[in-house]
Protein backbone atom coordinates (compact mmCIF):
# COMPACT_ATOMS: atom_id res chain seq x y z
CA UNK A 1 0.00 0.00 0.00
CA UNK A 2 1.06 3.81 -0.68
CA UNK A 3 2.02 5.79 1.83
CA UNK A 4 -1.02 8.04 1.47
CA UNK A 5 -3.31 4.88 1.84
CA UNK A 6 -1.59 3.85 4.70
CA UNK A 7 -2.46 7.38 6.15
CA UNK A 8 -5.90 7.70 5.30
CA UNK A 9 -6.46 3.84 6.55
CA UNK A 10 -4.54 4.69 9.34
CA UNK A 11 -6.76 7.74 10.33
CA UNK A 12 -10.51 6.27 9.18
CA UNK A 13 -9.28 3.62 11.77
CA UNK A 14 -8.60 5.64 14.26
CA UNK A 15 -11.80 7.75 14.05
CA UNK A 16 -14.07 4.68 14.58
CA UNK A 17 -11.91 4.17 17.37
CA UNK A 18 -12.98 7.48 18.75
CA UNK A 19 -16.24 6.34 18.14
CA UNK A 20 -16.15 2.92 19.88
CA UNK A 21 -16.22 3.88 24.01
CA UNK A 22 -15.23 0.33 25.16
CA UNK A 23 -12.23 0.40 25.53
CA UNK A 24 -12.39 1.13 28.62
CA UNK A 25 -12.85 -2.20 29.07
CA UNK A 26 -10.00 -3.04 28.19
CA UNK A 27 -8.70 -1.20 30.56
CA UNK A 28 -9.99 -2.67 33.17
CA UNK A 29 -8.94 -5.71 31.96
CA UNK A 30 -5.06 -4.84 31.50
CA UNK A 31 -4.58 -2.78 33.84
CA UNK A 32 -3.69 -5.46 36.51
CA UNK A 33 -1.13 -6.67 34.17
CA UNK A 34 1.81 -3.26 33.90
CA UNK A 35 3.01 -0.85 36.72
CA UNK A 36 2.69 2.31 35.24
CA UNK A 37 4.23 6.08 37.01
CA UNK A 38 1.11 7.84 36.73
CA UNK A 39 -2.57 7.23 36.44
CA UNK A 40 -2.13 9.10 33.16
CA UNK A 41 0.16 7.43 31.51
CA UNK A 42 -1.13 3.86 32.05
CA UNK A 43 -3.13 3.71 29.30
CA UNK A 44 -0.85 4.01 27.07
CA UNK A 45 1.60 1.52 27.84
CA UNK A 46 -1.18 -0.95 28.56
CA UNK A 47 -2.24 -2.24 25.08
CA UNK A 48 1.25 -2.46 23.73
CA UNK A 49 0.69 -6.15 23.76
CA UNK A 50 -1.67 -5.90 21.05
CA UNK A 51 0.22 -4.72 18.19
CA UNK A 52 3.49 -6.34 18.48
CA UNK A 53 2.52 -8.55 15.73
CA UNK A 54 2.18 -5.88 12.95
CA UNK A 55 4.03 -6.21 9.65
CA UNK A 56 3.85 -5.55 6.24
CA UNK A 57 2.11 -9.16 5.70
CA UNK A 58 -0.25 -8.57 8.43
CA UNK A 59 -1.46 -5.47 7.95
CA UNK A 60 -5.14 -6.48 6.45
CA UNK A 61 -5.25 -9.22 8.38
CA UNK A 62 -4.83 -7.51 11.75
CA UNK A 63 -7.02 -4.74 10.66
CA UNK A 64 -9.48 -7.55 10.43
CA UNK A 65 -9.05 -8.71 14.28
CA UNK A 66 -8.77 -5.10 15.25
CA UNK A 67 -11.83 -4.31 13.60
CA UNK A 68 -13.88 -7.29 14.69
CA UNK A 69 -12.37 -6.22 18.30
CA UNK A 70 -13.96 -2.90 18.26
CA UNK A 71 -17.45 -4.10 17.85
CA UNK A 72 -17.73 -6.36 20.74
CA UNK A 73 -17.27 -5.81 23.88
CA UNK A 74 -15.50 -7.47 26.69
CA UNK A 75 -16.79 -10.92 25.74
CA UNK A 76 -14.85 -10.38 22.95
CA UNK A 77 -11.96 -9.28 24.33
CA UNK A 78 -11.12 -12.98 25.26
CA UNK A 79 -11.82 -14.36 21.60
CA UNK A 80 -9.69 -11.96 20.28
CA UNK A 81 -6.49 -12.11 22.14
CA UNK A 82 -5.62 -16.01 20.74
CA UNK A 83 -6.91 -14.48 17.31
CA UNK A 84 -3.88 -11.99 17.72
CA UNK A 85 -1.57 -14.16 19.03
CA UNK A 86 -1.61 -16.27 16.48
CA UNK A 87 -1.53 -13.45 14.05
CA UNK A 88 1.45 -12.25 15.75
CA UNK A 89 3.61 -15.15 14.65
CA UNK A 90 2.93 -14.12 11.36
CA UNK A 91 3.55 -10.95 11.59
CA UNK A 92 6.81 -11.90 13.28
CA UNK A 93 8.15 -13.09 10.28
CA UNK A 94 7.47 -9.72 8.37
CA UNK A 95 10.14 -8.24 10.70
CA UNK A 96 13.07 -9.72 9.22
CA UNK A 97 13.23 -8.20 6.11
CA UNK A 98 12.25 -4.90 7.09
CA UNK A 99 15.09 -2.40 7.56
CA UNK A 100 15.67 0.28 9.84
CA UNK A 101 16.65 3.66 9.16
CA UNK A 102 19.10 4.25 11.76
CA UNK A 103 21.46 1.28 13.87
CA UNK A 104 20.13 2.54 17.14
CA UNK A 105 16.59 0.84 16.27
CA UNK A 106 18.28 -2.38 15.88
CA UNK A 107 17.33 -3.10 19.09
CA UNK A 108 13.78 -1.96 18.39
CA UNK A 109 13.60 -4.65 15.83
CA UNK A 110 14.77 -7.37 17.75
CA UNK A 111 12.68 -6.27 20.94
CA UNK A 112 9.52 -5.81 19.05
CA UNK A 113 9.88 -9.35 17.31
CA UNK A 114 10.88 -10.56 20.23
CA UNK A 115 8.13 -9.57 21.98
CA UNK A 116 5.34 -10.18 19.15
CA UNK A 117 6.57 -14.38 18.95
CA UNK A 118 5.25 -14.06 22.80
CA UNK A 119 1.88 -15.35 23.58
CA UNK A 120 -0.31 -12.07 24.42
CA UNK A 121 0.27 -12.17 27.79
CA UNK A 122 3.61 -12.72 28.33
CA UNK A 123 3.33 -9.83 25.77
CA UNK A 124 2.13 -7.61 28.08
CA UNK A 125 5.19 -7.90 30.16
CA UNK A 126 7.40 -7.36 27.34
CA UNK A 127 5.71 -4.47 25.72
CA UNK A 128 6.67 -2.64 28.73
CA UNK A 129 10.06 -3.99 28.12
CA UNK A 130 9.90 -2.79 24.38
CA UNK A 131 8.20 0.73 25.52
CA UNK A 132 11.36 1.01 27.91
CA UNK A 133 13.15 0.61 25.00
CA UNK A 134 11.72 2.68 22.93
CA UNK A 135 11.78 5.55 25.26
CA UNK A 136 15.28 5.24 25.29
CA UNK A 137 16.10 4.99 21.72
CA UNK A 138 13.57 7.52 20.53
CA UNK A 139 15.31 10.66 22.31
CA UNK A 140 18.34 10.02 19.98
CA UNK A 141 16.13 9.11 16.77
CA UNK A 142 14.01 11.51 17.44
CA UNK A 143 16.17 14.78 16.93
CA UNK A 144 17.04 13.26 13.79
CA UNK A 145 14.00 12.52 12.53
CA UNK A 146 12.35 15.92 14.00
CA UNK A 147 14.37 17.67 11.65
CA UNK A 148 13.20 16.02 8.33
CA UNK A 149 9.72 15.71 8.85
CA UNK A 150 6.74 17.23 10.89
CA UNK A 151 4.81 15.32 12.71
CA UNK A 152 1.27 15.00 13.55
CA UNK A 153 -0.34 16.04 16.78
CA UNK A 154 -2.72 13.38 18.10
CA UNK A 155 -5.49 13.71 20.72
CA UNK A 156 -4.42 11.91 23.85
CA UNK A 157 -7.10 11.28 25.62
CA UNK A 158 -8.49 8.36 27.11
CA UNK A 159 -9.68 7.17 23.54
CA UNK A 160 -6.72 7.71 21.94
CA UNK A 161 -4.63 5.96 24.90
CA UNK A 162 -6.22 2.64 24.14
CA UNK A 163 -6.08 3.84 20.31
CA UNK A 164 -2.30 4.01 20.19
CA UNK A 165 -1.22 1.28 22.66
CA UNK A 166 -2.98 -1.07 20.41
CA UNK A 167 -1.03 0.08 17.52
CA UNK A 168 2.46 -0.53 18.35
CA UNK A 169 4.42 -0.27 15.42
CA UNK A 170 5.85 -3.11 13.59
CA UNK A 171 9.53 -2.35 11.41
CA UNK A 172 8.38 -0.14 8.66
CA UNK A 173 7.52 2.53 11.32
CA UNK A 174 10.28 2.23 13.63
CA UNK A 175 11.30 5.82 12.44
CA UNK A 176 8.31 7.30 12.78
CA UNK A 177 7.92 5.40 16.50
CA UNK A 178 11.19 6.60 17.88
CA UNK A 179 10.81 9.86 17.25
CA UNK A 180 7.47 10.13 18.07
CA UNK A 181 8.09 7.74 21.31
CA UNK A 182 10.73 9.89 22.49
CA UNK A 183 9.32 13.28 23.80
CA UNK A 184 5.65 12.72 24.83
CA UNK A 185 5.57 9.10 26.29
CA UNK A 186 5.22 10.51 29.19
CA UNK A 187 2.58 13.56 28.45
CA UNK A 188 -0.63 12.84 27.16
CA UNK A 189 -2.65 15.95 24.86
CA UNK A 190 -6.52 16.62 25.20
CA UNK A 191 -6.07 18.72 22.33
CA UNK A 192 -8.64 17.58 20.26
CA UNK A 193 -8.62 20.25 17.43
CA UNK A 194 -5.66 18.82 15.45
CA UNK A 195 -6.99 15.53 15.72
CA UNK A 196 -8.37 14.79 12.52
CA UNK A 197 -7.64 16.26 8.96
CA UNK A 198 -3.91 16.11 9.43
CA UNK A 199 -2.82 13.49 7.03
CA UNK A 200 -1.60 15.23 4.06
CA UNK A 201 1.02 16.71 6.50
CA UNK A 202 1.80 13.15 8.15
CA UNK A 203 4.72 11.62 5.69
CA UNK A 204 6.31 8.79 7.61
CA UNK A 205 5.31 5.05 6.48
CA UNK A 206 2.75 4.11 8.17
CA UNK A 207 0.76 0.92 8.30
CA UNK A 208 -3.06 1.63 8.37
CA UNK A 209 -3.30 -0.66 11.37
CA UNK A 210 -0.62 -0.02 13.60
CA UNK A 211 -0.20 3.17 15.34
CA UNK A 212 2.81 3.88 17.75
CA UNK A 213 2.18 4.60 21.10
CA UNK A 214 2.90 8.23 21.27
CA UNK A 215 2.04 11.74 20.53
CA UNK A 216 2.25 13.76 17.14
CA UNK A 217 3.49 16.99 17.66
CA UNK A 218 3.53 19.49 14.83
CA UNK A 219 6.74 21.77 15.07
CA UNK A 220 5.62 25.09 14.44
CA UNK A 221 7.26 27.18 11.64
CA UNK A 222 10.40 29.40 13.82
CA UNK A 223 10.08 26.68 16.77
CA UNK A 224 12.64 24.69 18.09
CA UNK A 225 11.83 20.77 16.41
CA UNK A 226 13.85 19.36 19.29
CA UNK A 227 11.98 16.96 21.27
CA UNK A 228 12.05 18.51 24.64
CA UNK A 229 10.89 21.86 23.63
CA UNK A 230 8.21 20.28 21.66
CA UNK A 231 7.47 18.15 24.99
CA UNK A 232 7.35 21.23 26.92
CA UNK A 233 5.26 23.02 24.46
CA UNK A 234 2.59 20.19 24.41
CA UNK A 235 2.67 20.89 28.07
CA UNK A 236 1.99 24.65 28.65
CA UNK A 237 -1.00 23.92 26.25
CA UNK A 238 -2.47 21.57 28.30
CA UNK A 239 -1.50 23.46 31.51
CA UNK A 240 -3.50 26.76 29.79
CA UNK A 241 -6.19 24.40 28.32
CA UNK A 242 -7.02 23.26 32.39
CA UNK A 243 -6.49 27.17 33.16
CA UNK A 244 -9.20 27.90 31.19
CA UNK A 245 -11.48 25.83 32.74
CA UNK A 246 -10.73 26.71 35.83
CA UNK A 247 -11.63 29.99 34.45
CA UNK A 248 -14.92 28.83 33.50
CA UNK A 249 -15.85 27.32 36.83
CA UNK A 250 -14.76 30.06 39.28
CA UNK A 251 -16.94 32.95 38.82
CA UNK A 252 -15.79 36.28 37.54
CA UNK A 253 -12.41 35.13 36.25
CA UNK A 254 -13.41 36.13 32.80
CA UNK A 255 -11.46 39.42 32.90
CA UNK A 256 -8.59 38.36 34.77
CA UNK A 257 -5.53 37.87 32.31
CA UNK A 258 -2.32 37.04 34.28
CA UNK A 259 -1.97 33.68 35.83
CA UNK A 260 -1.10 34.63 39.16
CA UNK A 261 -4.43 36.72 39.21
CA UNK A 262 -6.23 33.59 38.09
CA UNK A 263 -4.60 31.40 40.57
CA UNK A 264 -5.05 33.93 43.16
CA UNK A 265 -9.12 34.02 42.36
CA UNK A 266 -9.12 30.49 42.23
CA UNK A 267 -7.82 30.42 45.77
CA UNK A 268 -10.43 32.87 47.13
CA UNK A 269 -13.18 30.91 45.84
CA UNK A 270 -11.78 27.37 47.08
CA UNK A 271 -11.37 28.92 50.77
CA UNK A 272 -14.86 30.00 50.27
CA UNK A 273 -16.20 27.05 49.45
CA UNK A 274 -14.29 25.22 51.89
CA UNK A 275 -16.02 27.76 54.46
CA UNK A 276 -19.10 27.52 53.27
CA UNK A 277 -18.82 23.92 53.72
CA UNK A 278 -17.79 24.40 57.11
CA UNK A 279 -20.34 26.46 57.72
CA UNK A 280 -23.24 24.33 56.24
CA UNK A 281 -22.21 21.55 58.11
CA UNK A 282 -22.45 23.09 61.42
CA UNK A 283 -25.75 24.07 61.16
CA UNK A 284 -26.75 20.46 59.45
CA UNK A 285 -25.02 19.66 63.08
CA UNK A 286 -27.26 22.40 65.05
CA UNK A 287 -30.30 21.00 63.07
CA UNK A 288 -29.70 17.41 63.35
CA UNK A 289 -29.61 17.15 66.86
CA UNK A 290 -33.39 18.85 67.22
CA UNK A 291 -35.10 17.66 64.22
CA UNK A 292 -36.26 13.81 64.05
CA UNK A 293 -34.58 12.11 61.22
CA UNK A 294 -37.41 9.49 60.63
CA UNK A 295 -37.71 11.17 56.96
CA UNK A 296 -34.29 9.41 56.15
CA UNK A 297 -35.88 5.85 56.84
CA UNK A 298 -38.71 6.68 54.57
CA UNK A 299 -36.72 8.06 51.94
CA UNK A 300 -34.59 4.64 52.03
CA UNK A 301 -37.21 2.61 52.12
CA UNK A 302 -39.62 3.38 50.09
CA UNK A 303 -37.50 5.60 46.96
CA UNK A 304 -34.82 2.73 46.38
CA UNK A 305 -36.29 -0.16 45.53
CA UNK A 306 -38.78 1.64 42.75
CA UNK A 307 -35.28 3.29 41.42
CA UNK A 308 -32.96 0.70 40.59
CA UNK A 309 -36.00 -1.65 39.02
CA UNK A 310 -35.97 1.13 36.53
CA UNK A 311 -32.14 2.04 36.63
CA UNK A 312 -31.36 -1.15 34.48
CA UNK A 313 -34.21 -1.18 31.80
CA UNK A 314 -33.20 3.17 31.15
CA UNK A 315 -29.88 2.75 31.72
CA UNK A 316 -29.56 0.42 28.67
CA UNK A 317 -31.11 2.62 26.01
CA UNK A 318 -28.71 5.24 25.41
CA UNK A 319 -26.24 3.05 22.66
CA UNK A 320 -23.29 4.93 23.46
CA UNK A 321 -23.00 4.11 27.20
CA UNK A 322 -24.48 0.73 26.68
CA UNK A 323 -20.86 -0.95 26.75
CA UNK A 324 -20.03 1.07 30.59
CA UNK A 325 -21.53 -1.34 32.49
CA UNK A 326 -20.42 0.77 35.96
CA UNK A 327 -21.42 4.09 34.11
CA UNK A 328 -25.26 2.52 32.75
CA UNK A 329 -26.90 3.42 35.89
CA UNK A 330 -25.54 7.20 35.55
CA UNK A 331 -27.77 7.63 32.83
CA UNK A 332 -31.32 7.77 34.76
CA UNK A 333 -30.07 10.29 36.41
CA UNK A 334 -28.84 12.36 33.85
CA UNK A 335 -32.34 12.01 31.92
CA UNK A 336 -33.42 13.03 35.42
CA UNK A 337 -31.72 15.87 35.42
CA UNK A 338 -32.61 16.72 31.87
CA UNK A 339 -36.00 16.64 32.47
CA UNK A 340 -36.34 18.32 35.40
CA UNK A 341 -34.19 21.38 33.69
CA UNK A 342 -36.27 21.82 30.44
CA UNK A 343 -39.89 21.47 32.19
CA UNK A 344 -40.70 24.77 33.66
CA UNK A 345 -44.34 23.48 34.94
CA UNK A 346 -43.46 21.68 38.21
CA UNK A 347 -45.32 21.41 40.67
CA UNK A 348 -44.11 23.52 43.73
CA UNK A 349 -44.46 20.84 46.30
CA UNK A 350 -41.49 18.72 44.74
CA UNK A 351 -39.06 21.19 44.32
CA UNK A 352 -36.22 20.65 46.87
CA UNK A 353 -34.59 17.98 45.35
CA UNK A 354 -35.15 18.08 41.84
CA UNK A 355 -33.42 21.96 42.47
CA UNK A 356 -30.87 19.90 44.11
CA UNK A 357 -30.34 17.57 41.62
CA UNK A 358 -30.55 20.02 38.77
CA UNK A 359 -28.33 22.44 40.72
CA UNK A 360 -25.74 20.37 41.77
CA UNK A 361 -25.42 19.75 37.52
CA UNK A 362 -26.09 23.11 36.23
CA UNK A 363 -23.56 25.07 38.36
CA UNK A 364 -20.74 23.19 36.74
CA UNK A 365 -22.12 22.79 33.64
CA UNK A 366 -24.55 25.70 32.73
CA UNK A 367 -24.58 24.65 29.01
CA UNK A 368 -26.08 21.40 29.74
CA UNK A 369 -29.40 22.77 30.76
CA UNK A 370 -30.69 27.03 30.29
CA UNK A 371 -29.84 29.00 32.76
CA UNK A 372 -33.37 30.33 33.08
CA UNK A 373 -34.31 27.44 34.21
CA UNK A 374 -32.09 27.11 36.57
CA UNK A 375 -33.23 30.66 38.18
CA UNK A 376 -36.84 29.70 38.14
CA UNK A 377 -36.76 26.79 40.19
CA UNK A 378 -34.77 28.71 42.62
CA UNK A 379 -37.43 30.63 43.62
CA UNK A 380 -39.70 27.98 44.25
CA UNK A 381 -40.12 26.65 47.77
CA UNK A 382 -39.90 23.32 48.69
CA UNK A 383 -42.71 22.23 50.87
CA UNK A 384 -42.64 18.02 50.60
CA UNK A 385 -41.26 15.21 52.35
CA UNK A 386 -38.24 13.72 51.28
CA UNK A 387 -40.30 10.07 50.04
CA UNK A 388 -42.42 12.26 47.77
CA UNK A 389 -40.78 14.36 45.90
CA UNK A 390 -37.93 11.52 45.68
CA UNK A 391 -40.72 9.59 43.68
CA UNK A 392 -42.03 12.25 42.03
CA UNK A 393 -38.62 13.26 40.78
CA UNK A 394 -37.89 9.28 39.67
CA UNK A 395 -41.44 9.23 37.76
CA UNK A 396 -40.41 12.47 35.93
CA UNK A 397 -37.48 10.87 34.71
CA UNK A 398 -38.89 7.56 33.57
CA UNK A 399 -41.90 8.69 32.26
CA UNK A 400 -41.66 12.19 30.53
CA UNK A 401 -39.52 11.98 27.65
CA UNK A 402 -35.90 11.11 27.80
CA UNK A 403 -34.52 14.02 26.42
CA UNK A 404 -30.84 15.27 26.21
CA UNK A 405 -29.19 12.07 27.40
CA UNK A 406 -25.54 13.86 26.21
CA UNK A 407 -24.32 15.87 28.60
CA UNK A 408 -21.81 17.66 26.61
CA UNK A 409 -18.60 16.89 27.97
CA UNK A 410 -16.56 19.34 29.68
CA UNK A 411 -12.37 17.94 29.73
CA UNK B 1 -1.10 0.92 43.82
CA UNK B 2 -4.57 1.30 44.07
CA UNK B 3 -4.36 3.73 40.87
CA UNK B 4 -3.87 1.34 38.32
CA UNK B 5 -6.50 -0.61 39.10
CA UNK B 6 -8.78 2.31 37.90
CA UNK B 7 -11.04 2.40 35.05
CA UNK B 8 -10.79 5.98 33.79
CA UNK B 9 -14.45 6.30 32.10
CA UNK B 10 -14.80 8.56 29.27
CA UNK B 11 -16.19 11.51 30.84
CA UNK B 12 -14.99 11.50 34.36
CA UNK B 13 -16.43 15.18 35.09
CA UNK B 14 -20.03 14.59 33.51
CA UNK B 15 -20.50 11.09 34.69
CA UNK B 16 -19.27 11.88 38.31
CA UNK B 17 -21.97 15.50 38.40
CA UNK B 18 -24.27 13.56 37.33
CA UNK B 19 -24.95 11.10 40.45
CA UNK B 20 -23.01 12.94 42.74
CA UNK B 21 -26.01 14.64 44.51
CA UNK B 22 -27.26 10.39 44.41
CA UNK B 23 -24.55 9.26 45.85
CA UNK B 24 -23.86 12.13 48.44
CA UNK B 25 -27.05 11.94 49.87
CA UNK B 26 -27.49 8.36 50.03
CA UNK B 27 -24.41 8.12 51.87
CA UNK B 28 -25.43 11.34 54.04
CA UNK B 29 -28.67 11.18 55.13
CA UNK B 30 -28.59 7.50 56.73
CA UNK B 31 -24.97 8.64 58.56
CA UNK B 32 -26.79 11.76 59.84
CA UNK B 33 -29.83 9.82 60.79
CA UNK B 34 -27.20 7.27 62.96
CA UNK B 35 -25.74 10.20 64.58
CA UNK B 36 -29.30 11.78 65.24
CA UNK B 37 -30.98 9.20 66.98
CA UNK B 38 -28.29 8.87 69.97
CA UNK B 39 -27.97 12.11 70.38
CA UNK B 40 -31.35 12.95 71.26
CA UNK B 41 -31.28 10.72 74.21
CA UNK B 42 -28.22 12.24 75.65
CA UNK B 43 -28.37 15.70 77.37
CA UNK B 44 -27.46 18.26 75.35
CA UNK B 45 -24.23 19.95 76.89
CA UNK B 46 -21.65 21.71 74.86
CA UNK B 47 -19.24 18.81 74.91
CA UNK B 48 -21.90 16.58 72.92
CA UNK B 49 -22.28 19.47 70.82
CA UNK B 50 -19.13 19.53 69.63
CA UNK B 51 -18.55 15.91 69.38
CA UNK B 52 -21.78 15.89 66.97
CA UNK B 53 -20.17 18.80 65.34
CA UNK B 54 -17.34 17.03 64.62
CA UNK B 55 -19.10 13.94 63.19
CA UNK B 56 -21.01 15.96 60.74
CA UNK B 57 -18.33 17.33 59.57
CA UNK B 58 -16.54 14.19 59.44
CA UNK B 59 -19.30 12.66 57.55
CA UNK B 60 -19.58 15.52 55.51
CA UNK B 61 -16.15 14.87 54.40
CA UNK B 62 -16.61 11.76 53.97
CA UNK B 63 -19.53 11.51 51.71
CA UNK B 64 -17.96 14.54 49.54
CA UNK B 65 -14.95 12.03 49.51
CA UNK B 66 -17.06 8.75 48.34
CA UNK B 67 -19.35 10.54 45.98
CA UNK B 68 -16.11 11.69 43.65
CA UNK B 69 -14.83 8.40 43.22
CA UNK B 70 -11.63 8.14 40.78
CA UNK B 71 -9.32 11.90 41.73
CA UNK B 72 -6.63 12.24 43.37
CA UNK B 73 -7.79 13.95 46.00
CA UNK B 74 -10.79 12.16 46.92
CA UNK B 75 -8.32 9.34 47.59
CA UNK B 76 -6.58 11.29 50.07
CA UNK B 77 -9.35 12.55 51.60
CA UNK B 78 -10.75 9.82 52.15
CA UNK B 79 -7.45 8.14 53.47
CA UNK B 80 -6.89 11.37 55.86
CA UNK B 81 -10.09 10.95 57.33
CA UNK B 82 -10.00 7.10 57.60
CA UNK B 83 -6.36 7.54 59.50
CA UNK B 84 -8.03 10.44 61.83
CA UNK B 85 -10.36 8.22 62.72
CA UNK B 86 -8.88 5.40 64.34
CA UNK B 87 -5.88 8.45 65.63
CA UNK B 88 -8.71 10.12 67.73
CA UNK B 89 -10.61 7.08 68.30
CA UNK B 90 -11.39 8.25 71.98
CA UNK B 91 -11.54 11.97 71.21
CA UNK B 92 -14.47 11.21 68.85
CA UNK B 93 -14.82 11.46 64.91
CA UNK B 94 -12.01 13.29 63.01
CA UNK B 95 -11.68 17.09 63.21
CA UNK B 96 -12.10 18.74 59.75
CA UNK B 97 -9.54 18.14 57.60
CA UNK B 98 -8.95 21.64 56.84
CA UNK B 99 -8.66 21.75 60.55
CA UNK B 100 -5.33 22.86 60.22
CA UNK B 101 -5.92 25.40 58.69
CA UNK B 102 -4.21 28.06 60.44
CA UNK B 103 -2.24 29.84 57.59
CA UNK B 104 -5.75 29.91 55.83
CA UNK B 105 -5.77 33.91 56.41
CA UNK B 106 -2.56 34.46 56.47
CA UNK B 107 -1.98 33.95 52.61
CA UNK B 108 -1.32 37.95 51.20
CA UNK B 109 -3.82 37.05 48.22
CA UNK B 110 -3.80 41.10 47.19
CA UNK B 111 -6.05 41.35 43.52
CA UNK B 112 -5.10 44.67 42.69
CA UNK B 113 -1.13 44.77 43.35
CA UNK B 114 -1.31 41.51 41.78
CA UNK B 115 -2.56 42.37 38.42
CA UNK B 116 -0.97 46.08 38.39
CA UNK B 117 2.59 44.20 38.57
CA UNK B 118 1.51 42.29 35.93
CA UNK B 119 -0.16 44.90 33.72
CA UNK B 120 2.20 47.99 34.73
CA UNK B 121 5.49 45.87 34.33
CA UNK B 122 5.70 44.28 30.72
CA UNK B 123 9.04 44.01 31.18
CA UNK B 124 8.58 41.98 34.36
CA UNK B 125 11.21 38.95 34.50
CA UNK B 126 9.52 36.26 33.89
CA UNK B 127 11.23 34.45 36.80
CA UNK B 128 9.39 37.04 39.04
CA UNK B 129 5.59 35.95 37.28
CA UNK B 130 6.78 32.62 37.30
CA UNK B 131 7.72 32.64 41.72
CA UNK B 132 5.10 34.03 42.14
CA UNK B 133 2.56 31.33 40.48
CA UNK B 134 4.79 29.18 42.30
CA UNK B 135 3.77 30.52 45.23
CA UNK B 136 0.30 30.21 44.73
CA UNK B 137 0.40 26.92 43.33
CA UNK B 138 2.22 25.44 46.52
CA UNK B 139 -0.46 27.20 48.47
CA UNK B 140 -3.28 25.66 46.29
CA UNK B 141 -1.80 22.37 47.02
CA UNK B 142 -2.35 22.74 51.13
CA UNK B 143 -5.89 23.58 50.30
CA UNK B 144 -6.61 20.38 47.87
CA UNK B 145 -6.72 17.38 50.07
CA UNK B 146 -3.62 15.60 48.90
CA UNK B 147 -1.76 18.53 47.62
CA UNK B 148 1.47 17.31 49.25
CA UNK B 149 1.59 14.15 47.36
CA UNK B 150 4.33 13.56 44.78
CA UNK B 151 1.54 13.11 42.05
CA UNK B 152 0.41 17.01 42.65
CA UNK B 153 3.53 17.48 41.62
CA UNK B 154 3.61 18.05 38.23
CA UNK B 155 1.29 21.17 37.31
CA UNK B 156 -1.13 19.50 34.81
CA UNK B 157 -2.01 17.46 37.63
CA UNK B 158 -2.76 19.43 40.10
CA UNK B 159 -4.78 21.54 37.88
CA UNK B 160 -6.84 19.28 36.88
CA UNK B 161 -7.49 18.07 40.11
CA UNK B 162 -8.14 21.18 41.20
CA UNK B 163 -10.97 21.50 38.54
CA UNK B 164 -12.71 18.50 40.00
CA UNK B 165 -12.42 19.46 43.60
CA UNK B 166 -14.09 23.05 42.72
CA UNK B 167 -16.89 21.46 40.97
CA UNK B 168 -17.23 18.81 43.95
CA UNK B 169 -17.29 21.39 46.27
CA UNK B 170 -19.89 23.50 44.06
CA UNK B 171 -22.25 20.51 43.49
CA UNK B 172 -21.37 19.39 48.07
CA UNK B 173 -22.43 23.35 49.19
CA UNK B 174 -25.73 23.03 46.84
CA UNK B 175 -26.72 19.46 48.31
CA UNK B 176 -25.57 20.26 52.17
CA UNK B 177 -27.86 24.13 50.99
CA UNK B 178 -30.86 21.59 49.90
CA UNK B 179 -30.83 19.21 53.03
CA UNK B 180 -30.72 21.92 55.11
CA UNK B 181 -33.86 23.97 53.37
CA UNK B 182 -35.63 21.44 53.70
CA UNK B 183 -35.63 20.79 56.92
Amino acid sequence: MTVLERQRARLKWQEEHFQQHQQESYFSELSGVFSSQTGHVQGFHQGGLMSCGGAAGGDSVLSDVMMTRQLKPDPGLETAWPELGKKVDMGAMGFGPCGYGNGQSFDMNQAISRTSSCPPAMAAVEAVEVKGNLEKMGLAVGRESFKKRKVEKLQNSKVVAEDDSKRIKASEEEEEESKITGPNTKKSSNNNKETSGDTSKENSKVSDVQKPDYIHVRARRGQATDSHSLAERVRREKISERMKYLQDLVPGCNKITGKAGMLDEIINYVQSLQRQVEFLSMKLATVNTRLDFDIDNLYGKDVFPSCTSNFSTVGNMPPELANHPPYVQFNPIQQVVSGCGVEMGINSSDMALRRTISASVLIPDASLLNTSCFTGMQQIQPSAAWDVELQNLYNVAFTGSIEGSDLKMEM
Amino acid sequence: MKEQRRVYPMEPRTIMQTSFAKTYLNYLLPELANIGKPASSLSVDRYVDKEIEKTVRYEVDMALALSAQGFAWSHALEHKLRLNVNNNNQVGKSQSYLSHDGYRNTMPVNHEPATEKLEGNPKRSGTEAAAEEEERLTYLRKLIPGGSGEMMLDDEILLSELGSYVSCLELQVNVLRSVLQLN
